[in-house]
């Protein structure tokens, strides 16, 4: 009988379980998981941190997915060594699994940078509902906050800190919010936006020292700056987990590569998520776009390859989506011109009075990036565009207009038409 | 399964279905008293236009429903039996990955509710709302057609 091990039990794991049993029924399917939870919900711990939603609403899969599916689900376990040539993974109590074919989505985790006092109780990283239940814990004994990084995961770190009425600092090295998915003019719409609801941006500035003894007191930022904190959270980016991989014959870049099957280098070990580095459709190059919709995309693939199609993945790209205490953010994929970049074409319409700002990028005639503010309607059209490669040509001068839609592109597109008659 | 297409010949671009659509899912479901609700409710389909003609566009109930696929909230299912996209208000946060995967662009956000906008076909009615709406008859409510790949 065929075995399936998938290590990882989030976003990627899930959908390629799914898409396992989806055409397969019958064979052993494992899902090992090194946190002590059912699957939930991850990019949700920021509203249950908030108080927004109930711990009930961050549960993904009902309790009994697992069962119905016939899967079986291992928790609290770690697998810290993949063997490709005995097709065998090994867990960190020892126990050892055999395998058809397996799935590495073990996803990613917090990057801790070496900093004096950051491994002080009251240091949380901010990942999974283990972190979020932390924090949670401490609120009634907490004031002031900071919170170090300034993209999607420490904005919703902050959002949800204030929220609890905790006083929030935001600790942002660059000069700007969100530098990983928006440009300078954009981020500032972010930033004003925060700033209304009481979060307060500390920019162009890093962290030098967490003071305190045992419990945290402050920080003090290289600026000679101090901040009175006693909780705080780090979200200066994430690593892929793929130590298990390492001194394997599974080709690692940044993240473990992954073809346009999902497949790694070696033909039954695929991946997905956060921790697989596959093809940038914008960028033109391998890298890690660590996101829940490309995590489910690139599961559902691998799930279907594994057992048995040849499922072909276009690649991925940035897709991002977050709302600001009323203010909608999307990005996709490029965001933002290098200096030296040549061949590229900018559309862009900004209206601080309305808090609108829309940005299309464009290469060869082709889209490859496009950021919303305020006004996201049809943002969903430029995610085609982006991944369908389609000459804009022809109506490259609606693109930013108000009625701009599906009726625009709808001759351009792969699929065929089928309700307009 | 039932499913809305368009005959865009005959379309006027009149916006009847989208004003029926915004009354069926008011509170009130009278259009005068509809406008003065606390918040108006706004249509789930809209009409746009493309080289002289006319196209509404709503949910379409993908098969494979992107927006399913996006929903970090699980808010969005797929309801295989009924042939439609479901959304859970109770679990939406008002994320707004829906609509940024949409690839029809038929998802709108109702940013003051926190809501995705999408076509429900009118589920608790005998049809769809805009279907009587049209006063040309060209949304027809009709068994689906396969298409053969």
């Amino acid at each position: 009988m065929k075995k399936f091990v998938v290590i990882g039990n989030s976003a990627a794991g899930i959908a390629a379980v799914e898409a396992i049993r989806k055409r397969d029924t019958e064979s052993k399917v494992i899902v090992i998981s090194d946190e002590n939870y059912a699957t939930y919900c991850r990019c949700l711990i920021s509203y249950f941190l908030a108080g927004d939603i109930k711990e009930e609403k961050i549960i993904y899969r009902p309790e009994s997915f697992y069962k119905e599916n016939n899967i079986e689900l291992l928790l609290n376990r770690e697998v810290v060594r993949v063997d490709p040539k005995k097709n065998r993974i090994i867990c960190n109590d020892k126990v050892q699994f055999d395998y058809t074919s397996l799935l590495i989505a073990t996803g990613a985790s917090p990057k801790i940078p070496e900093i004096k006092g950051l491994k002080k109780r009251g240091v949380f990283g901010f990942r999974t509902i283990e972190n979020a239940k932390s924090i949670e814990g401490l609120i009634p004994v907490t004031k002031t906050s900071c919170v170090l990084g300034g993209g999607l995961i420490g904005l919703k770190a902050a959002y949800a800190l204030k929220k609890r009425n905790i006083d929030v600092k935001v600790i942002i090295k660059s000069r700007q919010v969100l530098s990983q998915m928006l440009d300078f003019e954009a981020a500032g719409f972010v930033q004003r936006r925060l700033e209304e609801n009481g979060i307060e941006m500390v920019l162009g500035q890093d962290i030098q020292e967490v003071i305190g003894n045992g419990d945290i007191k402050a920080i003090k930022l290289d600026s000679g700056k101090v901040f009175d904190s006693s909780l705080v959270v780090v979200a200066k980016g994430v690593s892929p987990n793929i130590d298990l991989v390492k001194e394997t014959e599974i080709k690692v870049g940044e993240g473990i590569i992954a073809n346009n099957l999902m497949q790694t280098s070696v033909p039954n070990i695929y991946t997905a998520g956060d921790c697989a580095e596959s093809f940038d459709l914008t960028a033109g190059a391998y890298a890690i776009n660590a996101l829940w919709p490309v995590a489910v995309e690139q599961g559902k693939i691998s799930g279907a390859n594994m057992a048995g199609e040849n499922l072909n993945y276009d690649g991925s790209f940035g897709m991002n989506s977050i709302d600001f205490f009323g203010l909608p953010v999307i990005s996709l994929g490029i965001y933002k011109l290098k200096e030296d970049s040549h061949g590229y074409e900018e559309l862009k319409v900004s209206d601080t009075k309305s808090n609108i700002y829309k940005k299309v990028i464009i290469r060869n005639n082709e889209v490859v990036g496009a950021t919303f503010i305020g006004d996201i309607r049809n943002s969903g059209i430029f995610l085609r565009l982006i991944r369908e490669r389609i000459d804009v040509r022809t109506f490259r001068d609606r693109l930013l207009q108000e009625n701009f839609g599906y009726p625009d592109i709808m001759d351009f597109v792969k699929e065929k038409e089928r309700l307009y008659v | 399964m039932k499913q809305l297409y368009y005959d865009v010949k005959k379309c006027l671009g009149c916006k009847s279905c989208e004003i029926a659509c915004a009354l069926a899912h008011s509170v009130t479901n009278e259009l005068f008293k509809a406008l003065k609700e606390e918040a108006l409710s706004l249509p789930r389909k809209k009409i746009l236009h493309h080289k002289g003609k006319n196209y509404p566009v709503s949910c379409r109930h993908c098969k494979d429903p992107k927006c399913v696929d996006a929903c970090m909230a699980c808010a969005l299912t797929y309801d295989k039996k009924a042939g439609m996209v479901l959304h859970d208000e109770n679990r939406c946060v008002g994320c707004w990955m829906c609509v940024m995967v949409c690839p029809y662009g038929a998802i709108r956000p109702n940013i003051i509710k926190k809501l995705p906008l999408r076509c429900d076909k009118c589920k608790d009615k005998n049809e769809p709302s805009c279907v009587k709406a049209c006063p040309t008859g060209a949304i027809i409510w009709q068994e689906e057609i396969e298409v053969t790949k």
